[in-house]
């Protein structure tokens, strides 16, 4: 297999440069630009937005930027992939880092852009956990752009206020206001019942429960003790009590149906990414006023992390070489990350960044992340395989929608769930 | 069958023009050769791609193709999963309840319209219309219609019925049934179409028979005319079968797997593990299986009806 992805790659190769020549006949000037695709799935209304302020900066650089976007990130990914195989890849693709961007890597399908990491001195720059990821072999083989977090807890000011409760500061806290509020005929979570938004809920529930290192020793370590701890059980007992402050048409809805939920007051708390945070600009309110935001109760301040990344293809061919180093240049500046994290939602990789003009969520998750003790990741981000991902997706699904499983029985499906993936 | 005979003169010039006759193919090798390019075709994407899904399904491939072979362990793994059975089990419903139910429905329909109603041309065009949405299409109408909090269920409670439950799409147990109904509701249309051309094809002198002889219509029905029928019948279920094992779209759109994966389709469980968790070769060993599992079914029914027909003639 290697080597003839290794052949595919030489064809190819032979094929991208006889094109340079042909392009060098017309015009060597021409020839000399920067030249890649970019292979996105940035394709709703403030994704490409941002990603347009990523375009300008590459271009005002002299680079030539041949936008190939595809929607759906998991199909962007695939189309990547394929194209690789069949030795046509984009110089530029948006990848999540992980295990998979390491079997890539690992197949020396990847080129390294440690060139431009080392001069603009990433190591210091990005948060460690992250910079130790977007590695391979010691080299960086990703640029990540931004960070999104995804342990908030999304609130509507006035519901909270016209039923008297307050911000909850502890999980306790939180279920007996749900209480109040289904009390008064407010749902008291608006839940997308999605397996991933209720791994997201179940995440956050975890961490507030656990705490970031018994978080961490899941997710991080998947350590067998740490999920067959009473504090385990203890998160699926939390979790299993937020199933009745759910609303009936929960299961399959969508992550922004449930943010309009909150908008129009139907429901008092989200659990969610930052990334709702568009519709809400979208709707026309600053996030952090009228819906305001606050990291989910919790043990300890943590903020888990994802992040967007953009991967880069072995080419043979200077223009696109050339492009590599560019874009990830571009990706890293400080202006563009302001620019392009504003419209995104999410805040900046650089820890050097200044939070004026960002909104009150951004500067209070800019403040957390001050502190690398709050770090913390999902389950790729800490290189769990995707088939693991998705078997821990698949229990803890199965556990939210099955009101007859006991928290005893979940943290069993849960425990033989990972084993079986590993 | 007899030719003029040539004239001498004429001969010799057709000689000289062309010293010999061309050679014609028989029609037995042309034909041969006009289906070389489709058998290609057939054998390199259809059996080829078979093969090729079959020598994944016995590797680890994960997000690429690897060629490094752990025989049958891809199979342990996929029998060992609970959401595997949950999808068979789903199929085996889904497919039951679908085949069974568009053909009773399209073939109850058929004869209601053949027993001449008025307006029968209205009729068929509301029951056929379904038809030309695609899956997704009616799998997002009927999500709608499904959903407890503002579909068919709130919109009973709003006549008074205030105690009306139909929230089956968001019950594990009940999801699967929705599939059905759904399926069902789209497809009858085409049964309906193909039971009423093989009616419209019964001689009129049996029913002529039947009448002088007295025979009650429902016994002419069961009796007669569904046993003259079994071609359309066996049509009907090869084409129901072969559109429950690739149900994919119906699902996505209307349930999405869910609740957790208590409405997973083995098809759906393939495209899943390949695509998003890039599990290559689990996914090729579930694609295998249900290769496998539509061979099982449909093989031994191909086989004593295509027998049948044959005999009969």
């Amino acid at each position: 297999m290697h080597r003839t992805l290794r052949r595919a790659g030489l064809v190819s190769a032979v094929a991208m440069a006889a094109m340079g020549m042909a392009a060098g006949l017309g015009g060597p000037a021409a020839a000399a630009a920067p030249t890649a695709e970019v292979l996105n799935c940035w394709t709703s209304g403030g994704e490409s937005a941002a990603l347009a302020e990523v375009r300008a900066a590459f271009t005002a650089r002299g680079g030539v930027w041949k936008d190939t976007p595809v929607a759906g990130c998991s199909n962007a990914r695939a189309a990547a992939v394929n194209r690789m195989i069949g030795g046509d890849a984009p110089p530029i693709f948006q990848f999540s880092i992980g295990e998979q961007l390491k079997e890539l890597a690992e197949q020396g399908l990847l080129g390294d852009i440690d060139g431009p990491a080392k001069a603009a001195n990433w190591d210091a720059l990005l948060p460690p956990m992250i910079a130790q990821v977007a590695k391979h072999d010691g080299r960086y083989i990703a640029a990540p752009v931004n960070i999104h977090g995804e342990n908030w807890m999304f609130y509507n000011a006035a519901v909270l206020e016209r039923a008297g409760v307050a911000v909850p500061g502890s999980w306790p806290e939180f279920l007996e206001a749900a209480g109040t509020l289904k009390g008064k005929g407010v749902t008291p979570i608006a839940l997308g019942g999605q397996p991933w938004q209720e791994r997201i809920l179940f995440n956050t529930v975890l961490l507030g429960v656990g705490g970031r290192d018994h978080y961490a020793r899941i997710y991080g370590d998947l350590d067998r003790a740490a999920m067959e701890s009473e504090t385990t059980l203890e998160a699926f007992r939390t979790f299993a009590a937020l199933r009745g402050f759910v609303d009936e048409g929960s299961p399959g809805r969508r992550w922004n149906e449930a943010t309009a939920m909150l908008i129009r007051g139907d429901a008092a708390f989200q659990f969610q990414g930052d990334w709702v945070k568009g519709e809400m600009v979208a709707a026309g309110i600053e996030p952090g006023t009228a819906v305001g935001c606050a990291l989910a109760p919790a043990r300890d301040t943590a903020y888990i992390m994802a992040v967007d990344a953009f991967a880069f293809s072995r080419s043979r061919d200077a223009q696109a070489q050339a492009a590599q180093t560019l874009m990830a240049e571009v990706l890293l500046d400080p202006a563009v990350q302001v620019a392009f994290n504003r419209r995104k939602g999410s805040i900046p990789i650089r820890n050097d960044v200044d939070g004026t003009g960002f909104d009150a969520c951004a500067r209070l998750a800019m403040e957390t992340l001050k502190d690398t003790k709050t770090h913390l990741v999902s389950t790729g981000l800490f290189g769990v395989s995707s088939s693991v991902s998705g078997a821990i997706d698949d229990a803890i699904s199965q556990f939210w929608n099955n009101p007859s499983m006991t928290p005893e029985n979940g943290r069993a499906l849960f425990i033989r769930s990972i084993a079986d993936a590993r | 069958m007899s030719h003029a005979e040539p004239s001498p003169a004429l001969l010799t010039a057709a000689d000289r023009e062309a010293p010999r006759p061309r050679r014609r193919l028989s029609p037995a090798t042309a034909a041969r050769i006009a289906l070389i390019p489709a058998t290609v075709i057939t054998v390199v994407c259809f059996y080829a791609f078979i093969a090729w899904t079959f020598v994944i399904s016995l590797t680890r491939s994960r997000l690429l193709p690897v060629y490094d072979f752990v025989g049958f362990d891809q199979y342990r793994r996929l029998f060992a999963n609970a959401r595997w059975w949950t999808a068979m089990e789903n199929l085996a419903i889904h497919g039951t309840l679908f085949i069974v139910g568009c053909t009773l429905a399209g073939y109850a329909l058929a004869i209601l319209i053949d027993r001449g109603v008025r307006a029968e041309s209205v009729f068929r065009t509301i029951f056929m219309l379904p038809l030309s949405m695609s899956f997704i299409v009616t799998g997002v109408i009927w999500q709608w219609l499904l959903n407890p909090t503002f579909g068919i269920q709130d919109a009973v409670r709003d006549l008074g019925w205030t105690d009306f439950v139909f929230n089956w799409i968001v019950r594990q147990d009940r999801a699967i049934y929705t599939l059905a109904i759904a399926g069902v509701w789209q497809q009858v249309g085409l049964c309906m179409a193909l039971f009423l051309a093989g009616l419209r094809g019964i001689d009129p002198n049996i029913w002529k028979a039947t009448r002088v002889d007295g025979i009650p219509t429902w016994r002419v029905y069961l009796h007669i005319i569904t046993p003259m029928l079994r071609p359309v019948f066996f049509t009907v279920v090869v084409l129901l079968a072969a559109l429950v094992m690739k149900a994919f779209d119906l699902v996505v759109a209307l349930t999405g797997g869910g609740p957790g994966f208590a409405s997973d389709l083995p098809a759906r469980f393939v495209v899943d593990h390949i695509l998003n968790r890039q599990e290559l070769g689990l996914g090729a060993a579930g694609a295998f299986m249900m290769l496998c599992t539509i061979a099982a079914v449909i093989a031994p029914y191909l086989y004593v009806e295509l027998r049948k027909s044959r005999g009969g003639r």
